[in-house]
């Protein structure tokens, strides 16, 4: 099967980007260095193209009653225009995807889902709709999303007229707005811990509004900055920190399981769950860990695994995010990675590696 | 790419360059190597005195997103390793030609013959596109 391209694949190729598959896309995994890429968003300011993203409309009177139901997440109890994080359990309590939903309008919710997870999504999603006065619509193939990330962001948007200086738009807020005469959808999220937004277009807007932030100086970046920005600040991805075999209490994410909420999928099962496992933070002196490499006590007997690792450019150490069996988790928090037959000792994190300066 | 291939070097297949005095070489990993990687955040070098066979894993390049072996082009002995590269293993990445990795006692220098000059390495970097 032949990859899909998103609508700027031709813009990555003309910078010389270093392209690669994934989730069924080609995508650009980096540009100038990746290392250029990362301090761009903490320092200054990156943009992504992350038009492989899904986007999934709820309309109707009940939408937000779906979304609700759909999520462990309180969506009902947040205000008027604002955007939720939050995994999708099935009633077994594993996951389904983990995603962000934003009230653009009252009867209007648009879900952003993981690429890789769309089908499952879409399926999963449409056949709980019937019960909600809603329908569902997926608009990914008419959707570009750029994430426009790091702390000099605001002032660009001001300047390009997407954002008034006065206007009350915090983090996790979302609002329908106009980019050259083109209605746009812009959220102050993103995936890198640091202020920014991400806007929701049409692929020639997208085009125009791409050439437009690099003629303002912001970075291109790819996924491989992506990915080490969201693992500085410990954010969670599909298909690492969690799985569909994993519940959001196992991933670290038992703050999103909201239970005084009446109803949700997953409810019953979340309710009474023990965890099977204990998602840690570890740091290495040197080196650097990788996905599946074992981690053990001092005397090599293994207690879990690595699930996300990488070199962390903004504090320059190995940094990994790990499962550990709940039966087995060490009192006293001695953790050792297994490194090519090395036992490397851990340092055991209580906070991110990294704090975001989102506001 | 290629006016960047030193002349007075030979090569592997695996993207080393090799410098030859006597029965000592010194290795590195070509620009090739090096952009193929992308920014290098890791070297592990072997322990000096180790004995090596042809092929033998003695060591890795670690990039954000990549782990590369690099093996022993030939047998012999780890006799220098650069430590250097320990605080600065982008070294590789910001001059590939002027920082080696190891110096290394081979068994025999027959085995040098089949290395590449040059030429055919540019050769073949335009071939592995």
């Amino acid at each position: 099967m032949s990859l899909q391209k998103t609508s700027l694949h031709e813009k990555h190729l003309r910078l010389n980007a270093k392209m690669g598959p994934f989730a069924g896309f080609e995508m650009p995994l980096q540009y100038s260095g990746v290392k250029d890429e990362v301090l761009a968003v903490r320092n200054n300011i990156g943009v992504f193209d992350v038009g492989h993203m899904g986007e999934f409309f709820i309309e109707g009177t009940e939408a937000q009653q779906f979304v609700d139901y759909l999520i462990t997440n309180d969506f009902l109890g947040a205000g008027e225009s604002k955007a939720v994080y939050s995994p999708l359990c099935r009633e077994d309590g594993t996951v389904v995807d983990d995603a962000i939903s934003y009230k653009v309008r009252p009867d209007k919710v648009l879900i952003c889902v993981n690429a890789s997870n769309m089908q499952k999504d879409w399926t999963w999603i449409s056949s709980h709709v019937n019960a909600f006065n809603c329908t569902i619509t997926d608009k990914s193939a008419e959707y570009s999303l750029l994430a426009v990330q790091g702390p000099k962001t605001e002032a660009l948007f001001i300047k390009l007229g997407l954002l008034s200086p006065q206007e009350n738009f915090p983090y996790y807020s979302v609002k329908e707005g106009k980019y050259l005469g083109k209605e746009v959808i812009i959220a102050r999220t993103g995936y890198t811990g640091e202020d920014g937004f991400e806007v929701f277009c049409s692929h020639d807007t997208a085009v125009n509004f791409w050439d437009t932030l690099l003629d303002n100086g912001v970075i291109p970046c790819g996924l491989v900055a992506r990915d080490v920005l969201r693992l500085e600040v410990c954010f969670p991805l599909y298909g690492h920190e969690l799985t569909d075999d994993l519940t959001p209490i196992d991933s670290g994410l038992k703050w999103t399981v909201k239970f005084n909420k009446t109803n949700f999928l997953g409810k019953n099962f979340l309710t009474n769950y023990k965890p099977k496992y204990i998602l840690v933070k570890l740091s290495i002196e040197k080196g650097v860990p990788r996905q599946d490499y074992p981690v053990t006590t001092e005397d090599g007997r293994v207690i879990g695994k690595v699930v996300s690792g990488t070199m962390s450019i903004s504090i320059n150490h190995g940094v990994a995010t790990a499962l550990i069996s709940e039966e087995l988790f060490p009192k006293d928090k001695q953790f050792f990675i297994n490194i090519r037959e090395k036992l490397v000792r851990a340092n055991y994190h209580t906070k991110p590696f990294v704090v975001g300066g989102h506001k | 790419m290629s006016n960047k291939i030193p002349e007075n070097l030979k090569y592997t297949q695996d993207h080393d360059w090799i410098s030859i005095d006597g029965n000592i070489i010194t290795l590195g990993i070509t620009d090739f190597a090096q952009a193929a990687l992308g920014d290098i955040v890791f070297i592990e070098l072997p322990e000096v005195g180790r004995s090596l066979a042809r092929g033998d894993t003695f060591g890795v390049v670690e990039s954000v997103k990549t782990v590369a072996d690099i093996h022993a082009p030939m047998s012999g002995k780890i006799i220098e390793v650069n430590n250097d590269l320990d605080g600065q293993p982008d070294l590789c990445n910001k001059n590939p030609y002027g920082t080696w990795l190891v110096k290394i006692q081979v068994a025999s220098t027959n085995d040098l013959k089949n290395l590449m000059d040059a030429n055919k390495y540019t050769e073949f970097c335009a071939n592995a596109h």
